[in-house]
């Protein structure tokens, strides 16, 4: 009998990956290679036995194991501790994925879910992004109904008014003045789905229309910094875990399934295996009928040649000490087909997580990725952004995060740190406050490098493969061994770091690199009084950084471009149009949010 | 005709016990709690919680997951009101159901007030500014006029002139004297405010706690503020309360310093913390009646009771919790004035 049941789910499990495929046949190879990977996604998510809405919705959708689909999915409805924005939004995308093979016991249940569960709306963005579409679609799907069959009191008709103006508000800021949490790692997991999610089932066109736009929007704004399956440069906020090791991160399954890179299943391997792969909200990609526009995927594929990418994005709504609700963030990422430097501006731009920069290069290995930051703690940053008692909210933020106020921890923002970024040379300066709690910086050097040399011309000299990088510190410092790294401390106050990244195809050998780099070491004098580091770059050009002060190129004030949303190679739109062109020199994509227009050229 | 005297005698005993518990009914707003794991299991140590038996027991109303549960409070006419993260919830029965009545602009709820005299005109303090409704929360919207930055941590309503509102900013208090249309700077300006509570015994006479500036006191409905701090050592000030059967007693729930008491309105104070296992103390009530019994909620270790008028404390309800907001029903407010 079992081996009975193994054979049915095996069959019904071919015949599934057989009816993508002969869709993807007809749709193309680059079609067929997502329908391949889709249905593998969901063929691993179906043989899972974790209680989870999204592997229940593989196994319905997949024929696997569908009894004990249906007991989990009973558990899971009945259990009145269940709630919430995460269960809010997957709730309704599995019914609605599912419903046509639901027995109606279940379904009643799911509605009932809805009246009975406290659904919390959130405090950050990508909560009330699921809050709000699940609503949105539960409401659709359920309309007519009055204030006593919702959990909030409110009828179908409040529900489903108030669902879609806060997702238009969310669109329309996202496409003009940009994301709060952008390009995280792990977060955009949480935008991406319920968009998929929304543009699967809503039924007004414009919604659904703008869900595909927001999918397309998000997937760009990955692709432009993608490689290899890592997310490079600057992050809104994301884990220790993940920024140490990019391949780790929730974004290389995404980046697995859309562009097919890295090339092999990192997301089923132990020693890549994300954090979060057990949420399995590629699911609903796997389900979807969106497909990926053939310029976001050349987007992310083709780094024949190296380009500048910026973008212009938002900080979480400031509520405290401050003004202005949403102060500006300028990303700078340099992009070869080796590695990535990217870098924010520096300062406070998101609590507890941000990640302000790195370079991150291309490798099949863990932990390819090299920074510096400085751990800032203070009840008062926090304050800026949560609505609690700011004495006492460090302790409350580490009872979530672990690692708010600890030294060693590999995610801050710092009001301490500043960058100044061409190409792939980067200064950063920091100017640590004598009170701060934890007085130091840190750089993550990963272990596994296969040379991290101290030169007597004071610059440390790195190489992974191909690529070549060189961190001249400005003050003293020392080395802690770690696990999977090296830890560089620097316990000055007034600090820095130069960093020039380069790489076979760009600088010849190793030797060749490093022997020119001897030549061009930054210039510093009284750095202790000054606060100034200047270093002539590979291609010619002189950089001036002085903390506070301006970033001068070749003698010449560089300023942040204030009224660029994106601007690079691939992306370009002007901040407050909400139109964004994206091209790859011979395909034209326009996303037009005011229209909810796309125009393919 | 005995049957008849039965059901009189049932009648007045249930009216005595509806008056006594309307007269110890406490509301206990739980924001977190270390107990509480997020979607681990049916465990309802968060959200808000009643009793009527001056805390011998406490139920759990409402809903039962996180939704940032800051205060709760019932107005005249018995509705109760519930600020959280969600947005103003309402509950006209007693707690058994729920509206959100605010919509995706008002979030981050912190407290509420309710008109005494017009129940159906509440006001509320965001993280986003204030919001006002005058139709029993059908709708809502900001009152925003005059606030150079927004983050709003109280509100109060004066209970004998309803037009004048006064609010705790992170500027200090401002004040509005046409409901909330205009807000203008008082004197205590340039510091963080914590709280703003009117004297149930004088006209005109507010006291407000703030971030490290100890407790201010207005006598002339807040237009002009003078420090009343002597005694205290912990200078951020969360909350003030009164006891009802003697208000010259007052109580103030301190960051670090736990409970401080006053027994000459507010002149001087002292520290009377004796059993509080944890000194963030977030939230105060006072029941009349009997030895004045003082309820402290602190912040990670639950919610703690005095019925020697602050003496001793003793543990009483929700190990490991964050007791935010206590209020204590209409009855008890009304008998204060």
């Amino acid at each position: 009998m079992r081996n009975c049941r193994r054979h049915w789910w095996a069959l019904t499990v071919g015949m599934a990956l057989g009816m993508l495929t002969t869709t993807a046949v007809l749709a193309g190879p680059a079609d067929s290679a997502f329908a391949a990977r889709s249905a593998r996604v969901l063929e691993v998510a179906a043989g899972e036995s974790e209680y989870n809405l999204l592997t229940i919705a593989a196994k319905l959708k997949t024929g696997h194991d569908v009894p004990r689909a249906h007991h989990m999915l009973d558990s899971l409805t009945r259990d009145r501790a269940m709630g919430g924005m995460f269960y809010c939004y997957t709730l309704i995308g599995v019914y609605l994925h599912t419903r046509d093979v639901l027995p109606d016991a279940l379904a009643r249940k799911i509605r009932e879910a809805f009246r009975v569960r406290t659904m919390y709306r959130g405090d950050t963005e990508n909560h009330w992004v699921m809050y709000y579409t699940g609503l949105y679609l539960a409401s659709q799907t359920w309309p007519d109904e009055p204030g006593t069959m919702w959990f909030n009191g409110k009828s179908s008709a409040e529900n489903f008014s108030e669902s879609r103006a806060w997702l238009e508000y969310w669109m329309k800021t996202t496409s003009t003045i940009g994301q709060g949490e952008f390009d995280s790692p792990t977060y955009m997991t949480v935008f991406l789905a319920p968009m998929l999610v929304l543009h699967e089932f809503a039924l007004e066109g414009t919604m659904k229309k703008r869900a595909g736009m927001m999918a397309d929007l998000l997937l760009a704004d990955f692709a432009a910094e993608h490689l290899e399956g890592s997310y490079g440069g600057g992050h809104s906020r994301d884990y220790p875990e993940d920024i140490i090791n990019p391949l780790g991160a929730p974004s290389t399954m995404w980046a697995w399934l859309y562009f097919g890179r890295p090339q092999f299943e990192q997301w089923n391997e132990v020693r890549y295996r994300p954090r979060h792969r057990g949420s399995w909200e590629t699911v609903f990609a796997a389900l979807s009928s969106y497909r990926l526009p053939g310029v976001i995927e050349r987007m992310a594929l083709d780094r024949a040649q190296p380009y500048v990418h910026r973008e212009k994005k938002r900080t979480r709504n400031i509520i405290r000490f401050q003004s202005e609700k949403n102060l500006p963030v300028y990303k700078y990422t340099f992009m070869t087909k080796d590695y990535v430097l990217g870098s924010l501006q520096g300062g406070i731009l998101q609590p507890i997580q941000q990640h302000t920069w790195d370079v991150t290069f291309a490798s099949p290995e863990p932990h390819n990725t090299l920074f510096t930051l400085h751990p800032f703690v203070s009840a008062r940053e926090l304050a800026m952004f949560f609505p609690e008692e700011q004495a006492f909210l460090a302790a409350e933020v580490d009872r979530y995060h672990k690692v708010y106020t600890s030294p060693d921890k590999w995610n801050s923002s710092s009001p301490y740190e500043q960058t100044f970024q061409h190409r792939g040379s980067l200064i950063v300066l920091y100017n640590i406050d004598a009170g701060a709690q934890h007085p130091h910086i840190d750089g993550f050097f990963p272990a596994n490098l296969e040379e991290r040399t101290e030169d007597r011309s004071g610059w440390i000299f790195c190489r992974k493969g191909q690529v070549y990088i060189g961190v001249y510190a400005l003050a003293p410092y020392s080395w802690i061994k770690e696990e999977v790294n090296w830890r560089l401390r620097s316990n000055v106050l007034r600090n820095g770091v130069v960093v020039e990244v380069s790489s076979q195809s760009e600088a010849g050998s190793f030797e060749e690199f490093t022997g020119e780099l001897r030549n061009r070491k930054p210039e510093v004098r009284n750095f202790n009084t000054t606060l100034t580091a200047a270093f002539m770059t590979r291609d010619g050009k002189r950089m001036q950084f002085t903390y506070g002060g301006k970033r001068l190129l070749d003698g010449r004030a560089v300023t942040f471009p204030v009224d660029k949303l994106f601007d690079g190679r691939w992306m370009q739109s002007t901040v407050g149009t909400g139109v964004i062109r994206m091209t790859d020199g011979v395909r034209t994509r326009t996303l037009d949010f005011p229209r909810a227009q796309v125009t393919d050229n | 005709m005995g049957r008849g005297i039965l059901w009189l005698a049932a009648g007045l005993a249930c009216c005595l016990a509806c008056a006594a518990a309307q007269e110890s009914t406490i509301y206990m707003a739980v924001l977190s709690s270390r107990s509480h794991q997020w979607n681990s299991a049916d465990n309802p140590v968060i959200g808000l919680f009643t009793s009527t038996d001056r805390g011998a027991s406490w139920q759990h109303i409402g809903w039962r997951e996180y939704i940032r549960t800051f205060y709760s409070v019932e107005s005249v006419d018995g509705t109760l009101w519930t600020a959280c993260g969600n947005g103003v919830l309402r509950s006209t029965d007693g707690g058994t159901s729920w509206k959100v009545t605010t919509g995706w602009e008002e979030t981050e709820v912190l407290k509420i007030a309710v008109d005494p005299r017009r129940p159906e005109r509440v006001f509320a303090a965001t993280a986003y500014g204030p919001i006002a409704t005058t139709d029993g929360g059908e709708t809502w919207e900001f009152r925003r006029n005059g606030l150079s930055r927004w983050f709003t941590g109280d509100v109060c309503i004066d209970w004998k002139q309803s037009a004048r509102v006064l609010l705790a900013s992170e500027t200090g208090v401002l004040i509005s004297v046409d409901g909330g249309r205009r807000w203008r700077p008082t004197s205590l300006k340039g510091k963080d405010i914590r709280t703003i509570v009117q004297d149930p015994s004088a006209d005109g006479r507010f006291w407000a706690g703030t971030e490290q500036d100890g407790i201010w006191a207005s006598a002339n409905g807040g237009a002009t503020w003078h420090s009343a701090s002597k005694g205290l050592s912990h200078m951020t000030v969360y909350c003030i309360v009164f006891d009802p059967d003697d208000p010259v007693r007052m109580y103030a729930g301190t960051h670090g310093g736990g409970v401080y008491r006053s027994s000459d309105h507010g002149r001087t104070w002292q520290q009377c913390s004796q059993g509080l296992l944890n000194l963030v103390v977030h939230s105060l009530a006072v029941l009349p009646g009997g030895p004045p019994t003082v309820f402290a909620g602190t912040l990670n270790d639950g919610l703690f009771r005095s019925t020697d008028g602050g003496d001793t404390w003793t543990f009483n309800s929700q190990p490991e919790a964050q007791v935010w907001g206590l209020s204590t029903g209409k009855g008890i407010r009304e008998r204060a004035r």
